[in-house]
């Protein structure tokens, strides 16, 4: 076993991220409101349905409408349905403190059993052109105060995310991996340059296949997501272009090696193409889309990693995720290439 | 190396007008591709127009470059390899490309304006464009014809290595060349160009790396 330790590592990790990802429930969030849109000065009883919440062992439960960090109101009253079901009543006030003509309202359920959840722009709340002179009545000066944290291990609720938010444990490592073993080709590449030894340009190649082989999962895993998220397979975006140009490249990168008879020159041009394509991947990925807009998270100024997107539970199974699937690439090459050197020595042939 | 790359620079012009039909045959080509977009569509809006350029200026210096090794026969290579310092073979070569390019981009701007018309609006800007984008184009292009050239069937080699490579620098060109023609305004222009700028030079300090290793054959 001595020197498989990574092997078994790499396996407990994917396991872990596996079934951690999968079963770990998501927090308690509000799925819809009705009605979604409000007068100033009406009275609205607002229906919430709620998504794995448990409103009936909620014993406290508090609710405001919040337009800014000092501009809220509270629900007079909160009647609970069902565990899935809320009924909230809201008299707005009938006045704004600026002159918008309309203005998003988010929502904010809070209790101690399940812990805050919000929807944001859950009621757009427009002037009543009718009453526009009716007197100022109502306030909107309240503070929310006092939620309670979510107890228990789950991933964050997310409005158009929902469960696919499991996604970034499978999508994101992907390219991780596949950078780590283009990587690791190019490495081998240069090393062959230095020094053309066989035995170098198989590895290389091997390491090229898997890195190309996890940037087609990340393609498809990313385009299931794309689909569900942003309605589109493939939605014109800045870094889908520039991924499947980098799995193009490394396609090229084959077409190339299998135009040669001399094994020799195919493994130098290669190894030459392996790190000028790899080279030109870096702006590709890294710097022009995050110079242009783009629905991706860390592109379009957007920061990426930050405690938006992952929070302390999800960093809990992304980070080993990652490291699990770069390790599970490392031996999926060296499978590669030893089967390329049994092909090419015989069986008998003391190297391998 | 710098006598060297002049020597160079000179028989690679010499070399073309004595084969005058190469690029004339690259000149033809942007016109009858200009010619076609004429008869297609009458009335061109600016941003096709900005899409229709940038692609015939693409294809057709893929086609001009394609060749850029080719000439060279083998025994003659080996007698620049006993010559020559490969840093300065494929420095003529891209600075050669990178004027032969500009011309034919100039040529292709030219009946662009006869034939389709001229949405453009600031002309030196567009110019400088030109003179950048043919310069990426023609960095990226000469290094894969470099390695293509070694390969079978060279010319489809070309565009399949070429491409993925050439994408980012087409995306950043198009993008403020649709400036020059003011598409849309972008106060942040320079970060493109930077971006353009250090792009190329990636490229060709990767060339001048890579070839040496290329060129013993």
């Amino acid at each position: 076993m001595k020197g498989f330790w990574w092997k078994s590592l790499a396996c407990v990790l994917l396991l872990y991220s596996l079934t951690a990802g999968l079963l770990f429930p998501l927090k308690t969030g509000v799925a819809d409101v009705f009605p979604r849109s409000a007068f100033l000065g009406s009275r609205v009883t607002l229906t919430v349905k709620g998504y794995n919440s448990r409103y009936t062992l909620y014993r406290n439960p508090r609710a405001w409408l919040k337009m800014d960090s000092v501009h809220a109101i509270a629900a007079g009253a909160v009647r609970i349905k069902n565990a899935r079901l809320l009924e909230l009543d809201f008299t707005f006030p009938t006045w704004l403190p600026d002159s918008d003509a309309v203005k998003d309202l988010t929502l904010v359920v809070d209790d101690p059993a399940d812990g805050v959840s919000i929807l944001p722009n859950a009621v757009f709340l427009s002037r009543d052109t009718v009453a526009v002179n009716a007197a100022h009545s109502g306030d909107w000066n309240l503070t929310i105060q006092g939620v309670h944290p979510h107890i228990g291990v789950a991933f964050p609720y997310r409005n158009i995310l929902y469960e696919t938010i499991r996604n970034t444990f499978y999508h994101v490592p992907m390219w991780f991996a596949m950078f780590a073993m283009l990587g690791v080709s190019v490495f081998y590449g240069i090393k062959y340059l230095r020094r053309p030894d066989e035995a170098y340009d198989v590895k290389s190649r091997a390491y090229a296949s898997t890195g190309t082989f996890f940037g087609v999962l990340g393609l498809v895993t990313g385009g299931l997501w794309a689909k569900h998220t942003w309605g589109q397979y493939f939605p014109m975006d800045v870094k889908l272009i520039m991924a499947a140009v980098a799995v193009l490249m490394y396609a090229a990168y084959f077409v190339l090696r299998s135009s040669f008879d001399d094994t020799e020159r195919e493994a130098r041009i290669g190894a030459i193409y392996n790190i000028f394509g790899f080279a030109s991947l870096g702006p590709l990925l890294f710097v022009i889309p995050r110079l242009t807009s783009s629905l991706h998270p860390g592109n379009g100024g957007n920061p990426a990693f930050g405690s938006q997107d992952l929070d302390n539970t999800m960093r809990l199974v992304f980070y080993p995720a990652c490291i699990g699937w770069i390790l599970f690439g490392l031996w999926l090459s060296q499978l590669l290439y030893r089967i390329a050197f049994l092909k090419v020595h015989t069986l008998s042939n003391e190297r391998q | 190396m710098i006598k060297e790359f002049w020597f160079l620079l000179q028989k690679e012009a010499v070399l073309e007008w004595r084969s005058r039909y190469a690029v004339g045959g690259v000149v033809l080509y942007v016109v009858s591709t200009v010619f076609v977009v004429f008869m297609a569509s009458v009335k061109v809006a600016p941003n096709v127009w900005n899409t229709l350029f940038w692609i015939i200026t693409l294809f057709g210096s893929a086609n001009a470059l394609v060749k850029s090794f080719v000439p060279e026969s083998a025994a003659r290579e080996l007698y620049y390899y006993t010559l020559a310092d490969p840093v300065a073979v494929i420095f003529s070569k891209i600075v050669y490309n990178i004027l032969l390019l500009f011309a034919i981009n100039l040529a292709t701007y030219f009946f662009m304006t006869v034939f389709v018309g001229n949405p453009v609006k600031d002309t030196w800007m567009f110019f400088g464009i030109l003179a950048l984008g043919s310069a990426s184009l023609a960095i990226s292009f000469t290094f894969v014809s470099a390695l293509a050239v070694k390969a079978r069937n060279s010319a489809t080699l070309m565009a399949i290595l070429g491409f993925p490579v050439i994408i980012p620098v087409l995306i950043t060109t198009v993008k403020i060349s649709a400036n020059a023609l003011r598409l849309f305004q972008d106060t942040a222009i320079g970060k493109d160009v930077l971006i353009l700028i250090s792009i190329d030079a990636i490229m060709i300090s990767l060339s001048f790396i890579l070839f040496p290793y290329l060129w013993r054959d």
